[in-house]
């Protein structure tokens, strides 16, 4: 009987013990993010290694989602110490802040390989997204015949919305197209099926055609040069220049190589 | 009380052995109250975290109009300023989409596992059922990404090569597209899903039918068949809603699996289509939840999903409420309630 009491009282201790350990940390300097959902999975896994790190360990991190506008209004307040962006500083942009790039995210367009389709202009991607062409038959270079099956993600996902502002605006993309909930997943769909076509991120490109884009193709080399267009730049928006706790963080956000390792599994290292 | 008589040593007294009786009940008491108190509190949570998105579209939010994945497009995108959250949304096609897939599997799956337990327990021989219970009981414990990714990399490639022709897919190329990913590849997996827990209730009920009732069936003259049919099928009838009503929360709450082969696009299938409706693609909504998981801290698009969360909660909880009163109308020629 005792035992079961005692384990109670254990479990409950257990309880308290985890409720209590965030409490503990408020010594520490936190540094807040707000702002692109496509930026915040990048930042928190670089903020999951940086707090282990030495100097990591005496700063805490808050990262709230919700839109590159959102980021950078927030940090030109000064609600937050960094607004996260994932687009380029606008001339409506409040005055005062500085866009600090920490990486790179290159959309690539890919088709099956039998389908092999080697290079796109941006009417065409914009036609075939729309579902304003239904039939490969009339893409040209296309070796297959029949009906396109679009592969896309679900509307919560980054690359959707960069899908969206670099390669689709302003024409919306065709409500009956598949829903994946990640590149993987849009990756395989493309493999498998020989009449798709979808956009991925440019680690997830294996196994299937890579087109061009206006002529570029959707290599490491040409997103970091800038030469592809499907690319856009990850920022952190800080309130003038980077300072403090920020700034270490940023500086080891580009330079570490721990943190570089980290934005290259999915997404264009800064270096 | 058993289990407390169990653990008190040999020896005590009466008076002892009642202390601890009572100190157990209270403790379990103490949990069950405790359990209860949560569960309240997640609902009253989880519908004052979707109010926002209830009280912008009203009676609306039921209804239908436009595309409801491009309506949470524009939810997720809401400007920065809380005055001008975007919270439009019509969403019946998620609700029909669930209502649709669950409904359907747990018909099917009900016939299936009536049927498969019949066979198991009265015309099974020795060893064929020593084979088949573990394999059900294993299949019931198999978790359901399992079962989405053979959905994914095996049945779906397979629909899409063989049941879908071009001239098909064709036929409704500007409504939606025609991949595989489709309600009936979503039902079939999610029968397989269910039938082995139901097939487990539905055979230790049969077990629990006394001897002597189907033995009495049978010394009237009726057949094998016919006595498990009007007598021990009858009398487990509890037994098969009880099933019938886990097997439905589970399909309720099944995400991964159906968003990995039902297609995951805010689709209502559409029955006038003839057999193409059964190869349309449809998304529940747990496994919008899922899929949007990303953009859960828009504030906006969060309070969407809670919404959906609590459309679930409820119809689960419907859902027991239900059963219990099925039961209960069966329980007057039967087991008693189970």
């Amino acid at each position: 009987m005792s035992r079961f009491k005692f384990s109670v009282l254990w479990l409950l201790a257990a309880v308290v013990a985890l409720v209590a350990i965030p409490a503990q940390a408020s010594a520490k300097t936190t540094i807040t993010l707000s702002g692109s959902t496509s930026v915040a999975p990048l930042a928190t896994l670089l903020a999951q290694k940086y707090v282990k790190t030495k100097q990591g360990k005496k700063v805490k991190f808050k990262i709230l989602q919700g839109g590159s506008d959102v980021g950078i209004s927030d940090v030109s307040r000064g609600r937050v110490t960094i607004g996260m962006s994932s687009r380029d500083p606008k001339d409506s942009d409040p005055g005062g802040i500085t866009f600090n790039r920490i990486a790179k995210d290159a959309i690539c367009l890919i088709t099956n390989k039998a389908n092999g389709i080697k290079s796109f202009d941006q009417s065409l991607v914009q036609n075939i997204f729309s579902g304003g062409i239904r039939s490969w038959g009339q893409v040209p270079g296309a070796k297959q015949q029949g009906t396109i099956d679009l592969f896309v993600r679900t509307p919560a996902s980054g690359t959707q919305d960069a899908f969206d502002k670099i390669f689709m605006s302003p024409k919306k993309i065709f409500s009956g197209a598949s829903q994946k909930a990640s590149n993987g997943l849009v990756q395989q769909a493309v493999q498998r099926d020989k009449a798709g076509i979808g956009y991925v991120s440019l680690a997830f490109t294996k196994g299937t055609t890579v087109g061009n884009y206006k002529g570029v193709p959707c290599t490491l080399r040409n997103a970091k040069s800038g030469q592809y267009g499907g690319v856009r730049a990850f920022y952190f928006v800080t309130r003038g220049k980077a300072k403090g706790a920020a700034k270490k963080w940023i500086k080891w956000v580009r330079n570490n190589r721990a943190a570089l390792r980290i934005a290259a599994s999915e997404w264009v290292p800064f270096k | 009380m058993e289990a407390a008589s169990l653990t008190t040593a040999p020896g005590t007294g009466s008076r002892g052995r009642d202390r601890t009786d009572r100190r157990v009940e209270l403790w379990l008491g103490a949990l069950a109250s405790a359990i209860l108190v949560l569960i309240a509190g997640m609902v009253i949570f989880v519908l004052l975290k979707g109010m926002p998105s209830f009280a912008h579209n009203g009676l609306a939010w039921f209804g239908w109009g436009g595309s409801v994945d491009e309506q949470l497009m524009a939810i997720f995108n809401s400007p920065a300023d809380p005055d001008e959250y975007v919270y439009e949304l019509r969403a019946w096609p998620l609700l029909y989409g669930t209502a649709l897939i669950t409904g359907a599997a747990v018909l099917f799956s009900t016939i299936f596992s009536v049927l498969a337990s019949i066979f198991i327990v009265e015309f099974a021989p020795r060893r064929v059922r020593q084979v088949i219970e573990p394999v059900v009981r294993l299949l019931a414990a198999v978790p359901s990404v399992i079962y989405g990714l053979i959905g994914i990399l095996v049945v779906v490639p397979w629909v899409a090569r063989h049941l879908i022709s071009e001239s098909r897919k064709e036929s409704v190329a500007y409504v939606i597209q025609l991949d595989g990913t489709s309600i009936l590849v979503g039902v079939f997996i999610l029968v397989i899903m269910i039938c082995p827990i139901m097939i487990a209730i539905v055979v230790d009920a049969l077990r629990s039918v006394p001897d002597k009732w189907v033995q009495g069936a049978a010394a009237l003259g009726v057949n094998r068949w016919r006595a498990m049919r009007t007598v021990s099928l009858r009398a487990i009838r509890p037994a098969i809603v009880a099933a019938a009503v886990l097997a439905t929360a589970r399909a309720l709450g099944e995400a991964i699996m159906l968003s990995m082969v039902a297609g995951s696009v805010g689709f209502a299938p559409n029955p006038l289509d003839g057999l193409t409706f059964f190869l349309e693609p449809a998304r529940p909504l747990a496994s919008t939840i899922v899929d949007n998981a990303e953009g859960l801290s828009v504030e906006p698009f969060g309070q969407t999903m809670y919404a959906f969360a609590a459309i679930l909660l409820i119809s689960s909880a419907f859902l027991s409420f239900a059963g219990w009163a099925a039961r209960r109308s069966f329980s007057r020629y039967t087991l008693g309630d189970r």
